[in-house]
């Protein structure tokens, strides 16, 4: 249980307002010069102390990534940071409350982090579809220059940096570092091939570090409470607090801010409210946004909820979405809706999925209402095996796991289906 | 270099190489559909994934992927193996059914690489998308529901033809590659595409439903309808030429062709010229070839050394030796090949040959174009100097604006700025490492033009030891070997008219203003009744280049060989044999009586053209008087139709249709199929 | 009334109608006058044409009639014409009629367009 005085959210309900003079209140923006003064490679190294793993679902290293990034330029071509707040995961609403009520943490982690890393300039993607927070974080960041906290001579550090704030225009694959990259640029939003990879070729073929808001907005107080004070939270190589987002069948859904590794119960039971119709009523949880596999009642009941306690259950973090489902639930139907999801999502570009995303979801609703042969569900497997690893990014393998998840833990509630559209009798499989 | 393992076999590649790459220098064979050499990797179709050790647990796309030293390759384990079947059954699953009606059946990528690779049965079992039909103009047919987005028609008309016409539209299964405006794509490179095209979503709509490929023989040739020598692979069906598609060709034509090339073809069914005729009483009246000879010869008789030949754009080096030998025998040597007038000096062929070389001209880092428009007076010659400027060249033209698909800084339309070169150009001239100037016919038309390019060889160094950057386009692809045999009188057409020859030879001229020869005996040898053959006297009917064996030399002055493909219709025969028969009633034989021996004599005394390859001409320009060029002296490009340039074209339903819908604008109603 | 003596091969013989008139009921004619029996005693059915013997004559619904592959007439137990039905053709072969292939001399000898046609050029 996280104690209030260690959140570093302090504004997450928006019950206090989010411009400068009440962030200032808060705590933002306090002696900025001073942390930009640790240095660019002390700051590296903090945060690589702290255990500060990535926050939009990978969970890669922050540090270590930050480290990537050319300490100077060879050829003239500039570093830049590219923050993603085109937070379109399904079941994803964090950095939503965090660029609407706390925009300034977002802003000061965009100069220390742009700074450690040699960047000339952040560019923060926010997806089309926020309108309201794009206009907030527009008028925070032009409060910010007012201020003197952006621009030539930054806060006062003697460091020029600039932030843009760039609309997207509807697309989850924009989420995808790549493609990010590549809508920012004004073209469309189609993932690149890795190698070669954003810190080498980037934005403008310009190295690029692509971070989640989450991750760059907790930088500031990470610097300013110490690495080991954010690496007290949670297990080992899973450190640090999080924005846990609590949503469906819970008495009280909400976004809280707790330590890693906090078990589901305790979770669910102190923020929100318990399970609707009590903890037997449980059916199953996605436990990190609608990528990763669902986990049955029993495995996730006192899980750690961590990167590497939800991987060895076959799931994973992600961002920490937590999509709580009752017995009310037609988990079929559900992760048909899901399989929908990505087929509309699909950008088009490789193979795989833009066939295959079609083609699972179509299974899907025909499983749905078991019409299908019990033959069809392995061929499924299949075809979720066949796109997975397949394709230039993970929307493919993104698609391919909720459905693995569920053929895995709900195999006799799908043939319960099928067999009783075929009259009860079990038909010989083919 | 790196040192790769590929299923256990090493190879070595060069710096820069992909995995693909090593795989193929290994032997072996790796699908793919949306990788192609000549254009940039789009890695999208997942067809190429091998497994690829040190790197991440899963397939890799080979065709991205760098080489690096010590990596191990596999493309034959379990994995690569179920990643292809994988990938094919999503290819297959929205594919319609059109094998049986789809002119790609037989040279499909699609097909050959499922019954290579795929699975062999499908598990599909819903519904299959349909895409509806784009115009993409007269030349292209497009059924798009057979479409698999590689893209790779995208890429081809962003950056080798420069025309960004095509392009998909939409996002995940609903994405369609369409040219969104539905016009007539512009491009005169646009045929390509449907080589390039893996599956039959893109098709030649002359050819839609003619024949399957294994019906057709295919013969090399070379191509006609412009200077390059386009090497062209000539299709026929028994006694029809089907199709022309090109041929590989580093050096030439890379693996493109233009419209007019494939095109042309169905010109070679119309207007042709299948049995002698002969004018009696102001009409021309269909004869025997004795009639024709006889007519001929009393002409012939009375005329004794005035006589004359002028060599059209079509013909090959046979036909025009054999018309030359015919005429020394009779005493002249009244042979000119510059049929449209122009007058350079040509007693030096370097000084009017592409010295460059088409291949050279990619690497060169500035360019300085003359009354010239590659676009059109040689498409793949405009393709190279594409690729040059995305390298970094400069280009600079004097001569009208017109869009070449690549920036172009225009000095104006003033030939007068050949002796005073803007110092923006001249400069990047002369500093740049291979600079090269490009001169054409509209250039060396002005009086003083030729002079004056030739004095900016030495004040721009042009010619630096290996590198000569001094080049003039021919439109023609009969051109230089016209030149290299002699067929340039000084005073070209002009000084021809003067000597009033009382007999002229006609050798598929079309585009002459023949009203000067109006009292000469006109024969026109040839295989299209166009101009030429209207205003004639007899008509000698003759073979077109798919007809004949012929030898061309094109632009750069390199000797290529065209083979026969079919025999020319009706009672028409090969150029070469009509003057030998002619030569027999005249009384004079000319001492070859079969193809081979005229070919010997044609290597004994011109050994130039005994090997295909290119020729390399002494540079000994000649030393012109230098003749002032009015300021303001403005010039026009030859060619005004790029679609209907030659008499096979003008007959050719496809390409008047293309010069009606693309350069006028026309409208045209689809017919429904 | 010669050739009804002697030949037989136009219409019934004397001994055929003479047969029709005592054991024939007949039952119904076509609409190309061909009169249809069938025995009283036994059941047998045929026909008498009118014109030449030619059994093509028989139009499609008789001819099921007269092989007994309907019982009863075809007006009664046969659907009804459809508007698409065209009317049943007698045997052309050797008649001015028959099918001839594109390019036969009694086609005028014009053949299909095949591979390698070119049109010639005329002056004109």
């Amino acid at each position: 249980m996280l104690a209030d005085k260690d959140r570093i959210f302090t504004n997450v309900y928006g019950f206090q307002p989010w411009n400068l003079k009440a962030a200032q209140k808060r705590g933002d923006w306090d002696n900025t010069k001073a942390l930009m003064a640790l240095g660019q490679d002390q700051i590296i190294e903090e945060i690589k102390n702290s255990g500060l793993r990535g926050r939009g679902g990978a969970g890669f290293p922050t540090g270590m990534k930050w480290s990537f990034m050319p300490k100077e330029s060879k050829d003239g071509r500039p570093n830049f940071l590219v923050i993603n707040a085109d937070e379109s995961e399904p079941g994803s609403c964090k950095d939503r409350e965090i660029i609407r009520h706390d925009p300034h943490k977002l802003i000061e982690g965009a100069l220390i982090a742009g700074f450690a890393m040699r960047a000339r300039a952040a560019y923060i993607y926010i997806r089309g579809e926020f309108i309201r927070e794009a206009e907030t974080l527009f008028a925070a960041v032009q409060e910010a220059y007012d201020a003197g906290l952006l621009g030539k001579n930054a806060a006062g550090s003697g460091y020029d940096f600039d932030v843009f704030v760039h609309r997207g225009a509807g697309a989850y694959i924009c989420g995808e570092e790549t493609a990010l990259l590549e809508s920012l640029e004004g073209k469309k939003g189609q993932p690149r091939l890795k190698p070669p990879f954003p810190a080498g070729a980037g934005l403008y073929g310009c190295p690029t570090t692509v971070n989640n808001v989450e991750s760059i907005a907790v930088t500031p107080t990470i610097l300013r409470r110490g690495a080991a004070w954010f690496k007290g939270f949670g297990r080992e190589n899973n450190h640090g607090t999080k924005l846990f987002q609590i949503s469906g069948h819970v008495n009280k859904p909400c976004v809280v801010e707790e330590a890693m590794s906090i078990p589901f119960r305790e979770l669910i039971e102190k923020h929100a409210g318990g399970i609707r119709g009590g903890w037997d009523n449980l059916l199953a949880v996605i436990p990190g946004g609608s990528s990763v596999p669902l986990v049955p009642a029993k495995e996730i009941m006192d899980a750690p909820m961590d990167f590497d306690g939800l991987r060895a259950l076959g799931s994973g973090l992600g961002t920490a979405a937590v999509i709580v489902m009752d017995k009310s639930t037609d988990i079929v139907r559900a992760i048909s809706r899901i399989s929908y999801f990505y087929k509309h999502e699909s950008c088009g570009q490789c193979t795989p999925c833009r066939e295959g995303t079609g083609w699972m979801w179509r299974v899907m609703e025909r499983l749905r209402t078991g019409d299908a042969d019990i033959g069809e569900i392995d061929t499924l497997l299949d075809v979720t095996k066949q796109i997975e690893g397949h394709t230039i990014c993970a929307l493919g393998d993104a698609a391919a796991w909720p459905i693995q998840g569920l053929v895995r833990h709900f195999r006799p509630e799908i043939e319960r289906r099928i067999i009783e559209k075929q009259g009860g009798a079990l038909e010989a499989a083919e | 270099m790196p040192k790769v393992k590929v299923d256990g076999i090493e190879v070595e590649v060069p710096v820069g190489a992909t995995v693909m790459q090593a795989c193929e220098a290994a032997g072996k064979e790796i699908p793919r559909f949306c990788y192609h050499e000549r254009l940039t990797i789009a890695g999208n179709c997942r067809m190429c994934l091998v497994e690829v050790k040190p790197g991440p647990p899963k397939p890799q796309a080979s065709c991205a992927l760098p080489a690096s030293d010590g990596q191990e390759i596999t493309t034959m384990s379990p994995a690569v193996k179920k990643a292809r079947e994988g990938v094919m059954e999503f290819l297959l699953i929205n594919h319609p059914l059109d094998c049986p009606i789809c002119d790609q059946g037989g040279e499909c990528d699609l097909q050959d690489q499922a019954v290579a690779y795929g699975r062999g049965h499908s598990r599909f079992a819903e519904n299959k998308r349909a895409v509806t039909e784009k115009y993409m103009g007269p030349v292209v047919k497009t059924i798009m529901t057979r479409c698999i987005q590689c893209t790779r028609c995208v890429r081809f008309a962003e950056e080798v033809a420069g025309v960004e016409e095509i392009g998909a539209i939409y996002r995940g299964e609903n994405m369609q590659i369409t040219s969104y405006l539905e016009g007539a794509v512009t491009s005169e490179l646009s045929g390509n595409v449907v080589d390039l095209c893996p599956v039959g979503a893109l098709v030649s709509k002359p050819y839609s439903f003619e024949a399957r490929p294994w019906e057709l023989s295919k013969v090399p040739g070379i191509d006609v309808s412009d200077g390059v020598g386009t090497n062209i692979r000539i299709d026929s069906r028994l006694r029809e030429v089907m199709r022309v598609v090109p041929r590989i060709s580093e050096e030439v034509n890379e693996e493109w062709a233009h419209d007019k090339t494939r095109h042309m073809v169905d010109g070679l069914t119309r207007n042709r010229l299948d049995r002698p005729w002969v004018r009696k009483g102001g009409k021309l009246q269909a004869a025997t070839w004795e009639e024709a000879f006889d007519a001929i010869a009393k002409v012939a008789k009375k005329a004794g050394d005035s006589v004359a030949a002028v060599a059209g754009d079509l013909v090959d080096v046979e036909t025009m030796y054999a018309a030359k030998k015919l005429l020394a025998s009779l005493g002249s040597n009244l042979i000119e090949g510059r049929q449209t007038g122009l007058a350079y000096d040509a007693t030096n062929i370097a000084a009017v040959n592409f010295n460059t070389t088409i291949a050279g001209i990619e690497t060169a880092d500035a360019i300085l174009l003359v009354g010239t428009n590659p676009r059109w007076e040689a498409s793949l010659v405009n393709t190279r100097i594409r690729k040059a400027v995305k390298k970094g060249a400069k280009v600079f033209a004097i001569g009208p604006e017109v869009d070449l698909t690549y920036p172009v800084e225009w000095l104006g339309n003033d030939m007068s700025l050949l002796a005073k070169l803007p110092k923006a150009a001249a400069d990047a001239m002369t500093k740049a490492e291979r600079p090269a100037m490009i001169v054409g016919g509209s250039a060396l038309k002005v009086p003083g033009g030729q002079a004056a390019s030739l004095a900016l060889v030495d004040s721009l160094n042009l010619i630096r030891g290996d590198w000569n950057g001094y080049n003039v386009l021919h439109t023609v692809a009969a051109r230089t070997a016209g030149l290299m045999l002699g067929y340039a009188l000084a005073g070209g057409m002009a000084a021809l008219a003067e000597k009033a020859p009382k007999l002229l030879f006609l050798l598929g001229a079309d585009e002459a203003d023949l009203s000067p020869f109006d009292k000469s005996f006109k024969v026109y040898v040839g295989h299209h009744g166009d101009k030429g053959a209207h205003g004639a006297d007899v008509i000698l009917p003759g073979a077109a280049y798919t007809e004949k064996h012929g030898i061309y030399v094109n632009l750069e002055g390199r000797v290529q060989y065209s083979e026969r493909a079919i025999f020319p219709p009706g009672d028409a025969r090969e150029d070469w044999s009509i003057f030998r028969a002619l030569s027999a009633v005249l009384g004079k034989p000319l001492p070859f009586d079969s193809f081979g021996e005229l070919r010997t004599a044609l290597f004994a005394e011109y050994p130039a053209f005994a090997e295909a390859g290119l020729v390399r001409f002494d540079w000994a320009p000649p030393a012109l008087k230098a003749e002032a060029i009015a300021q303001g002296t403005e010039v026009a490009y030859p060619i005004k139709d790029f679609y209907l340039t030659n008499p096979i074209a003008r007959s050719s339903p496809t390409l008047r249709r293309c010069s009606a819908e693309i350069l006028h604008g026309e409208d045209f109603a689809e017919a429904a199929e | 009334m010669l050739k009804k003596i002697f030949t037989w091969w136009e219409g019934a013989t004397i001994g055929t109608a003479l047969h029709s008139w005592r054991n024939g009921s007949k039952v119904g004619s076509d609409s190309l006058g061909n009169i249809y029996y069938e025995g009283k005693k036994d059941g047998r059915r045929w026909v008498i044409y009118a014109g030449e013997n030619d059994a093509s004559a028989v139009p499609p619904e008789w001819h099921s009639w007269l092989h007994k592959q309907i019982d009863g007439l075809p007006d009664d137990v046969l659907p009804p014409v459809r508007a698409f039905e065209k009317p049943g053709t007698r045997n052309l072969t050797g008649t001015d009629a028959a099918y001839r292939p594109s390019g036969a001399l009694e086609k005028g000898g014009q053949r299909q367009a095949a591979t390698g046609d070119y049109e010639a050029w005329t002056p004109n």
